[in-house]
C-alpha cells in the first residue's frame, strides 16, 4: 500500500533517519532545508509491493565527509547528470527511485527525487554503514549493478565491476578528486531485485521512530526507549576518548556509569559496539544511539567528547543482515579491522 | 598446596619479575596460581586465585576491560599480565568494581617462580639466600658497612646489624623503629612482624668485644615462610658478620693508638716546631695551621677510653666544625680547627654543642670535660689542649657546673688554685704555715693581706685598720718563725699560694 508523506512529517522523519544513522550518516538539517522547496509535497511512498517488479530502479546518496557537505552546499539538482549518464549507459529511463543507506541524511536522499520518479520505500542497509561495498545488491552481489558519481567540476564516472570492492575504492577516489564530498547513483537492478536484496520499510520505520521519539523526548529513558522499541544500554559521563593505535578513526570512549559501572562506546564512523563492565552488550549492525542526556539531542561520532552526560539506547538491527553469516560478516564490527566486538546481535 | 599466597610475601620478594600492584588492596591472600599464555587458557574454575598470563594483552581498552571481566569471572581474584600498568582509568574502576587485584609484571615466568617458591619450594628460597650470602662473602669487603651492603645486595632484602638500643648498621633499607621495638632479643632465631606489615627475621650474634647484637633481614610483609629462609640466612652470614666486627675493632683500636701517639708526640713539643710531628699529625688531616678550639673529656672514675672515643667520635661528627679525637691518657682529647677566626658567637655555638655532647657522654660514662680558649696555629693548639686539660682537671670536682668547665669562664688564680689544690701541695703549705697558727692566727691573715697587697706597709694597715707599726712587727715576726726571705720572688710566690689554699 502506498502511503503519502506530508511536509510536517519530515521533521519526525529526519529524527527518524538520525537514530538509524547509529551515531554515523551525516546530520539531516541540510536536507531538511532542502526538501521542503526541492520536492513536490506531499509525496507518494510505494511499498515495492505496489510495483511492478520489472521496472528498472535507481538509487542515491551523498558519499564523502558528511560534514563537508555542511560547508559546501549542494547544488540543485545534485543528481542530474549522474542519473543521466546512467540512464544513459542502461539504455532506458529508470522511474524508480530507492534509498542507498537508510540512515543518516541519505535517508532523505531519494526525496528529493519525488515528483520526478516514483520513491520507494526501501534501501540497501537498514542504518548507517560507512563503505560502498556493504550495499546489500553487492554483498549479495546481484549481478549488473552499476554506480555513477561525481569526480569534480562537473565531471561524471560510471562504473560496471564484478568486484564490489572496486566500487567502494574507484567512487571513494573520485570522491576524493571531487573534494571530498559528491553523489553517487547506483542502477542496473529492478523493483524485483530489490525484494530479496534490499531491506524494506526503513522510510516508514524512520517515520515511527521519529513520531515515537519527539513524543517521549521529555519522557524518562526506559519509557523513550521502549516507545522506540529498543533497551537502555547505559546513562553516564564520558571520562576518556582513547583513539586506537592501529586504526585512528576508532575510538574507544569511556563512560562512567551512573550506577559506577564501567562502560565502553566503540566508534568509528558510526557507533560500532558497546560494552558494560568487560562484557559486550550490543555491536553492530544493531543500532546504537547515544543521546546527549540533558538535550536528548541524537549525537554524532564527532559529538563524544570529554565530559557529556550521555545516554546510549539499542535499537534492533536490520533483520535482512542476520539471514546469513555471509551478510553479516560485511557489517560486524570485525568487518572494520575491530577485534573482539562480533556477536552480541 | 594448602599454604596461601600473600601479595605482600610476593611484593616482598626479591626476584618477583617487577611485580607492581595497578589496582587492588594493599594486601591480599590467593590459594592458588595459575600460569597461562592467555586468558582463554585459564582454567574455568579459578576457586580465589592468582592468574598469571605471559603474553601482554592486546591494546583496546574494550580487550583489556574483557580481559578483565572474563578473568573475574572464572573466579580469580587477582590477574598479573604483562604491560597492565598501560591499563586505562576505565579498565582500573572496572577491576576496582570486579573485586580483581590487578597486578603489573615485567618477567610473569619469574613471578610464576617466585610463587613457586613461597607455595611448594621453601627449602629452594632457603638455598637460594644461602648461595647468595655465600657469594657475597666470596667478595672482600672493606668494612662492616661494606659486608652489609654485599649481603642486602645480593640476598635482596635490607639487612641491620642492632643492638637492643637501636640499629647501628643497615644497608638495602631502613629498618622501621616498630619492628625494631618487636625483635626478641633473647633466643638464638627470632621472627618478628610488627603491625603495619613490617617483619625482620634476626639472629643473635656471638661476638666475644660486643654484647647483645643481632643481625636482622628485614622487609615490608614478608611471609612465615620467606622469614624462616632469611632466619637461616642470616644465620649463614652472621659468623662473617662477628668477624667482621672483631677485625674492624682491631683495626680501630691500632688506629686510636697511633692517632694517640701522635698527639702525645705534639704535646711532649710544648708547642716547639718538628717536622717530623708536623708530617705525622698532617698525615691525620690535623692542620696545626688555622685556629683551635680544644677539649678533653676524663672520667671521672676508671673508664674505657676506646669505648668513650668512639662515642665522642659519633658526638663531634655532628658538630659543624673541622673535628679531631682521639685517646690521651686516661681520657680523650679532641680539638675543632678553622680557617678563618670564628665570631665570638660561632665559638659560643660550639661550645654549646660540646657541652651537649659532654650531656649526651654523661648519659654512658661518670666524665668531666674540659674546653680550651680559641688560639691559633701549632702553639695555640697546644696551648688550647694545656687549657683544655686543666680545665677538665678542675670539672672533675665542679659538679654545680656539670662537670663541665671552660678555661675562658675562669679566673688565672682559680686555674693557679686548682693547680696547687692537691693532695700533695695542701699539706706541705699547712706545715710550713704552722709555726704562724699559734694565738688567734693574726700572723697569718696579716702576712696574707701583706702579700695581696704587693708588701706595702701603709695598704695592709688599712685594709685590715691597724697601725702601720703593728704591721710591719707582725711581717717581721712572721718572717722570723718562718725563717724565709719574702724578697725572694719563688719564696714570696710560694708563700701567696700557701696563705691561699690555707685560708680558701
Amino acid at each position: 500500500m502506498a502511503r503519502t508523506l506530508e511536509l510536517a512529517q519530515l521533521p519526525a522523519l529526519a529524527r527518524g533517519f538520525s537514530l538509524l544513522g547509529s551515531g554515523g550518516g551525516g546530520t539531516t538539517i541540510m536536507l531538511e532545508l532542502m526538501l521542503p522547496d526541492a520536492a513536490t509535497w506531499p509525496i507518494t511512498l510505494y511499498e515495492l509491493d505496489d510495483l511492478d517488479p520489472s521496472m528498472p530502479c535507481l538509487g542515491a546518496a551523498f558519499v564523502g565527509s558528511t560534514m563537508l557537505l555542511g560547508e559546501r552546499l549542494v547544488a540543485e539538482a545534485p543528481f542530474a547528470r549522474l542519473v543521466a549518464a546512467a540512464e544513459r549507459w542502461l539504455g532506458e529511463p529508470v522511474p524508480v527511485v530507492c534509498s542507498l543507506e537508510g540512515g543518516g541524511l541519505n535517508g532523505l536522499t531519494p526525496l528529493t527525487f519525488a515528483g520526478e520518479r516514483m520513491v520507494v520505500d526501501a534501501d540497501l542497509t537498514g542504518r548507517a554503514v560507512p563503505s560502498l561495498d556493504q550495499m546489500s545488491l553487492l554483498v549479495d552481489r546481484v549481478p549488473g549493478v552499476i554506480a555513477t558519481c561525481d569526480t569534480g567540476a562537473g565531471g561524471v564516472m560510471l562504473v560496471q565491476t564484478d568486484r564490489p570492492i572496486d566500487m567502494e575504492r574507484v567512487i571513494r577516489s573520485a570522491t576524493v578528486q571531487a573534494g571530498g564530498a559528491g553523489g553517487t547513483v547506483f542502477a542496473g537492478f529492478t523493483v524485483g531485485d530489490l525484494v530479496e536484496h534490499s531491506i524494506h520499510g526503513s522510510t516508514v520505520r524512520a517515520l515511527e521512530l521519529g513520531e515515537a521519539f519527539t513524543a517521549t523526548a521529555s519522557a524518562p529513558l526506559p519509557e523513550l526507549a521502549a516507545a522506540l522499541g529498543g533497551r537502555v544500554l547505559g546513562l553516564g559521563r564520558i571520562t576518556s576518548v582513547v583513539p586506537d593505535a592501529r586504526d585512528p578513526h576508532v575510538h574507544a570512549i569511556g563512560v562512567d556509569g551512573v550506577g559506577g559501572e564501567v562502560h565502553r562506546i566503540i566508534t568509528r564512523s558510526e557507533t560500532l559496539a558497546f560494552m558494560t563492565d568487560g562484557r559486550l552488550e550490543a555491536s553492530a549492525p544493531s543500532i546504537i544511539v547515544v543521546l546527549d542526556a540533558v538535550t536528548r539531542d541524537i549525537l554524532e561520532v564527532t559529538d563524544l567528547v570529554l565530559a557529556r552526560t550521555v545516554a546510549v539506547l539499542e535499537l534492533p538491527a536490520p533483520q535482512w543482515w542476520s539471514r546469513s553469516p555471509e551478510r553479516m560478516r560485511h557489517v560486524v564490527p570485525s568487518a572494520y579491522g575491530i577485534p573482539d566486538l562480533d556477536g552480541a546481535a | 598446596m594448602n599454604e596461601s599466597l600473600r601479595l605482600s610475601a610476593l611484593l616482598a620478594h626479591p626476584a618477583n619479575g617487577g611485580l607492581r600492584v595497578i589496582v587492588g588492596p594493599d594486601d591480599a591472600e590467593w590459594t592458588d596460581v595459575s600460569i597461562e599464555s592467555t586468558e582463554s587458557e585459564l582454567p574455568a574454575d579459578g576457586a580465589g586465585g592468582l592468574a598469571i598470563l605471559t603474553v601482554p594483552t592486546p591494546g583496546t581498552p574494550w580487550q583489556q576491560d574483557a580481559l578483565v571481566r572474563r578473568t573475574r569471572d572464572r573466579g580469580f581474584l587477582a590477574l598479573a599480565v604483562p604491560q597492565a600498568d598501560r591499563f586505562g582509568s576505565g579498565t582500573r574502576t572496572l577491576a576496582a568494581r570486579l573485586g580483581l587485584t590487578l597486578l603489573h609484571v615485567e618477567r610473569p615466568m619469574v613471578l610464576a617462580k617466585a610463587c613457586w617458591h613461597l607455595l611448594e619450594a621453601r627449602d629452594a628460597l632457603t638455598l637460594g639466600y644461602v648461595r647468595k650470602v655465600a657469594q657475597s662473602i666470596e667478595y672482600p669487603a672493606e668494612s662492616l658497612p661494606d659486608l652489609l651492603r654485599h649481603l642486602s645486595a645480593s640476598v635482596g632484602h635490607g639487612i641491620a646489624l642492632i643492638d637492643s638500643e637501636g640499629v647501628l648498621f643497615e644497608a638495602g633499607g631502613s629498618l622501621d623503629r616498630a619492628v625494631h621495638a618487636v625483635v626478641d632479643f633473647a633466643p638464638w632465631v627470632d621472627l618478628a612482624r610488627a603491625e603495619g606489615g613490617g617483619t625482620a627475621a634476626s639472629v643473635r650474634v656471638d661476638s666475644p668485644s660486643r654484647e647483645g647484637l643481632r643481625l636482622a633481614f628485614f622487609g615490608d610483609g614478608l611471609s612465615d615462610p620467606q622469614l624462616s629462609a632469611l632466619a637461616v640466612a642470616a644465620e649463614v652470614a652472621m659468623p662473617a658478620v662477628a668477624a667482621r666486627i672483631l677485625i674492624d675493632e682491631v683495626a680501630a683500636v691500632n688506629e686510636t693508638s697511633v692517632s694517640s701517639g701522635v698527639l702525645r708526640d705534639f704535646v711532649d713539643l710544648r708547642g716547639t716546631p718538628d717536622a717530623d710531628v708536623e708530617r705525622r699529625m698532617l698525615e691525620r688531616g690535623w692542620r696545626t695551621t688555622g685556629y683551635h678550639l680544644a677539649f678533653r673529656i676524663i672520667g671521672r672514675t676508671r673508664l674505657d677510653a676506646f669505648q668513650l672515643l668512639r662515642f665522642v667520635t659519633g658526638g663531634i661528627g655532628e658538630i659543624a666544625a673541622d673535628s679531631h679525637a682521639t685517646t690521651s691518657g686516661r681520657g680523650v682529647s679532641g680539638w675543632l680547627t678553622f680557617v678563618e677566626p670564628p665570631t665570638p658567637t660561632q665559638v659560643e655555638t660550639h661550645i654549646l654543642a660540646l657541652r651537649g655532647l659532654h650531656v649526651a657522654a654523661r648519659r654512658a660514662f661518670n666524665i668531666a670535660t674540659g674546653v680550651g680558649s680559641l688560639e691559633s696555629g701549632s702553639t695555640g693548639l697546644y696551648t688550647s689542649l694545656s687549657e683544655a686539660t686543666d680545665a677538665a682537671r678542675i670539672a672533675v670536682n665542679r659538679s654545680t657546673t656539670g662537670w663541665f668547665v671552660r678555661v675562658d669562664g675562669l679566673g688565672l688564680e682559680q686555674l693557679l688554685l686548682a693547680w696547687t689544690g692537691n693532695d700533695t701541695f695542701v699539706p706541705a703549705a699547712q706545715s710550713l704555715l704552722a709555726p704562724l697558727q699559734e694565738g688567734s692566727g693574726e700572723l697569718l691573715t696579716t702576712l696574707s693581706s701583706y702579700l695581696d697587697h704587693e708588701s706595702g706597709i701603709a695598704a695592709t694597715a688599712a685594709a685590715l685598720g691597724l697601725h702601720r707599726n703593728t704591721v710591719s712587727s707582725r711581717i717581721q715576726r712572721a718572717q722570723e718563725l718562718l725563717g724565709v726571705d719574702i724578697t725572694d720572688p719563688e719564696a714570696r710566690l710560694a708563700l701567696h699560694l700557701a696563705c691561699r689554699v690555707t685560708q680558701s
